[in-house]
């Protein structure tokens, strides 16, 4: 039987739980604050004032018009998002259908390319920055939006691949076999069944996709040369001068950079929290 | 689900053909910039705005990418197969090493000799053609808080014995006397730069640079033996290394550190309020040296030898080296032309000339004069050597095993 314990005690606990947790959150917080505050200040405050979680006197809405307009904050996100929709769709529909493959076939070598795609995941993509340069130069896709696209998909697949065989798995095999007497062909089954039943660990995986792709800097610095194909990280970088960096718009330019993801988080938030627990809970 | 499936496949249809279909004209100008800066940015596209002006049918396109990453970039624009016409760049060694590896254009139908000093061709050329078109450069100089001398009557120093007595009276009056942001390492360079020049002399300076010296050479200890002194005696600043060199500066311009060996640059982040109070000493001679060297880096461009529009390239090229191209560009930034027939902007640039022109040695900078691998463990040594003086002798004999090595690597 278990101890029931003192109001007391409960009290100390609970206490504590709070203080903790907020100490945490303030933590946690604190970069943000700053970077927001940053982001309000004029350029001679921040260099007069060493400290940076100090509010800013005087609010200066304007950096926030100046990155947009002299940094041109608008083309980089547009371009970003031509870059990063199209990777994140390819990158699900690749690894979905290798994951459908891995989960519902019996073949030799299964276990073995399922391994390889894990294995991919555990290479520092910064080893490969030369030999991407090189081979998209070679083949003519460097400093084009189809190259970025194709290192993204393909530098993502591993992950998602691993992923959604993970989920697939779960699915009974029944819901392949019954079909399958009815005589629906492979894809039919792949399209009709499997990928609805996968709609919650898709979008989950889209989100975190599109926040990954949306904040790359790797791909579009080495396989970007022309202004007016560049990223928003990339468009960000520029605001730091030989010498001088204007820390403010640079944090203001941030925060714009930012809404994007945040955007799509908000709207997928349902399934994303869905599809991550989906399975933890085994009834 | 259907629906879905075909929405995917058209997006990534679109967004194939779309990017095919940006396919490139003929008559262009791609130039790769790293002037990334406010300043300088704006006055290079006046530049190229005048350019297109004289030249209407070549399409000019600046492509701008941050400093630091356009040096871990700049492999990649030399040998890609469609090059970019036009590169910022800086001379020196870090020129002449890609000149070497027969990746630039030469530039000897652009260059005029009536318009440069013989000091600048010898920095832009290798093996007796010019691969580089100096555009502006600027000097480094002790740069020191004109309020905090005046309250405590210090004059600024000529002799080292001075530059030490002031370091003594910053000290005492609870000031840091020396700011460095040692979180960049280059700040590190332009000390060990002027201290090696005014200890050992320019020629040896410039032996060193070339990997001729070890580092372990007793001239050499001697230089890093007045840096640890420095140190020692507590002038430079604390946690220096935890300042990147913006931070730093602020120390002086808000009066909490006296002097700062700088370039010109400086004066640009200093505060509107505090521009006044910053002036500029020459570095102090030692012992009972009278020649003095300076650090002049110098900016420019060069044209990779794979580049598309070479005819374009090399026009452009004579165009920055004119003199009223120079001028307009440098005016606005107050820095000085290459070109020796442009007026000196300013009384302080013309300062900064006379020091220039007294000087036996003109020097790039550490990491410009040196391969670039040397001169970054050279400058962590030096950081190294600032924050734990007793430990020189071990943090050069550290050094020297890489200067042999990389330079074997180089030739």
């Amino acid at each position: 039987m278990k101890k029931t314990e003192s109001p007391g005690v409960k009290l100390a606990k609970k206490t504590l739980f709070y203080v903790v947790a907020t100490l945490l959150v303030m933590t946690w917080l604190l970069p943000l604050v700053i970077g927001v505050f940053t982001s309000l200040k004029s350029m001679d405050e921040l260099m007069a004032d060493p400290v940076m979680w100090r509010p800013p006197k005087v609010l200066h809405w304007e950096n926030f018009v100046d990155t947009w307009n002299k940094a041109g904050m608008g083309r980089y996100i547009i371009n970003t998002f031509i870059v990063t929709v199209p990777s994140v769709v390819g990158a699900l529909l690749v690894s979905s259908l290798a994951a459908f493959a891995l989960a519902f076939y019996r073949f030799k070598g299964s276990r073995f390319i399922l391994i390889t795609f894990v294995a991919g995941m555990l290479i520092p993509f910064q080893m490969l920055m030369i030999p991407v340069f090189r081979m998209s130069n070679a083949i003519g896709i460097d400093d084009s939006w189809a190259g970025v696209m194709l290192f993204h998909m393909a530098f993502q697949l591993g992950f998602c691949t691993f992923f959604m065989r993970n989920f697939m798995k779960q699915i009974p095999i029944s819901q392949i076999e019954a079909p399958r007497i009815d005589g629906a062909g492979e894809f039919t089954i792949y399209s009709k069944i499997i990928l609805p039943l996968s709609l919650p660990s898709l979008a989950a995986l889209g989100v975190l996709e599109f926040t990954w792709i949306w904040n790359d800097l790797l791909w579009s610095l080495v396989l970007l040369r022309t202004d007016a194909l560049k990223t928003v990280t990339l468009g960000l970088a520029n605001m730091q001068g030989e010498f001088i960096s204007r820390y403010n718009l640079t944090a203001a330019g941030s925060i714009i950079a930012a809404l994007a993801p945040l955007a799509v988080f908000l709207f997928f938030q349902r399934w994303f929290i869905e599809g991550l627990t989906m399975g933890a809970d085994k009834g | 689900m259907k629906k879905i499936l075909a929405i995917a496949i058209v997006v990534l249809a679109a967004a194939t053909l779309f990017v095919s279909c940006a396919k490139k004209g003929s008559n262009e100008l791609v130039i790769q910039s790293y002037m990334s800066d406010e300043a300088p940015k704006a006055a290079f596209q006046v530049l190229a705005d005048q350019f297109t002006k004289e030249n209407p049918k070549i399409k000019v396109t600046i492509n701008t990418t941050a400093h630091e990453q356009y040096k871990s970039q700049l492999m990649n624009y030399l040998t890609a197969k469609e090059a970019p016409d036009v590169l910022t760049w800086f001379a020196g060694f870090r020129m002449q090493q890609y000149a070497m590896k027969g990746l630039l254009e030469p530039l000897d139908k652009a260059w005029d000799n009536t318009q440069f000093p013989a000091a600048f061709k010898t920095a832009s050329s290798y093996n007796g053609k010019v691969y580089f078109m100096p555009q502006s450069w600027y000097w480094w100089s002790v740069y020191y808080n004109k309020d905090v001398f005046a309250k405590l009557k210090l004059a600024t120093p000529k002799t080292w014995d001075d530059f030490l007595a002031v370091c003594a009276a910053l000290r005492k009056a609870g000031i840091e006397p020396i700011a460095i942001g040692a979180k960049d390492t280059w700040t590190a360079g332009g000390w060990f730069d002027y201290m090696d020049v005014a200890v050992n002399g320019g020629p040896f300076h410039q032996d060193l640079t070339a990997g001729k010296v070890a580092y372990t050479d007793p001239k050499v200890v001697n230089t890093f033996n007045y840096i640890a002194d420095l140190s020692k005696k507590g002038y430079f600043m604390k946690n220096a290394a935890s300042y990147s060199w913006q931070e730093a500066a602020t120390l002086m311009f808000d009066g909490k550190a006296g002097m700062y060996l700088m370039g010109q640059f400086i004066k640009d982040v200093a505060p509107a309020n505090k521009k006044d109070s910053i002036d500029w000493f020459r570095f102090p001679l030692v012992g009972s040296n009278t020649a003095y060297g300076v650090d002049t880096p110098f900016d420019g461009f060069m044209v990779p030898a794979k580049a598309k529009n070479k005819e374009n390239a090399l026009k452009f090229i004579a165009f920055l080296a004119r003199k009223d191209t120079q001028e307009s560009f440098n005016k606005s930034l107050g820095r000085l032309s290459s070109n020796q027939n442009v007026p000196v902007p300013n009384a302080d640039a013309q300062r900064g000339l006379d020091m220039v022109k007294g000087a036996t040695t003109a020097m790039q900078f550490y990491d410009r004069d040196a391969p670039e691998e040397m001169a970054s463990k050279g400058m962590d040594a030096i950081v190294e050597i600032i924050n734990t003086p007793a430990k020189a002798a071990d943090i050069l004999a550290a050094l020297d095993k890489e200067r042999v090595r990389i330079y074997a690597a180089v030739q």
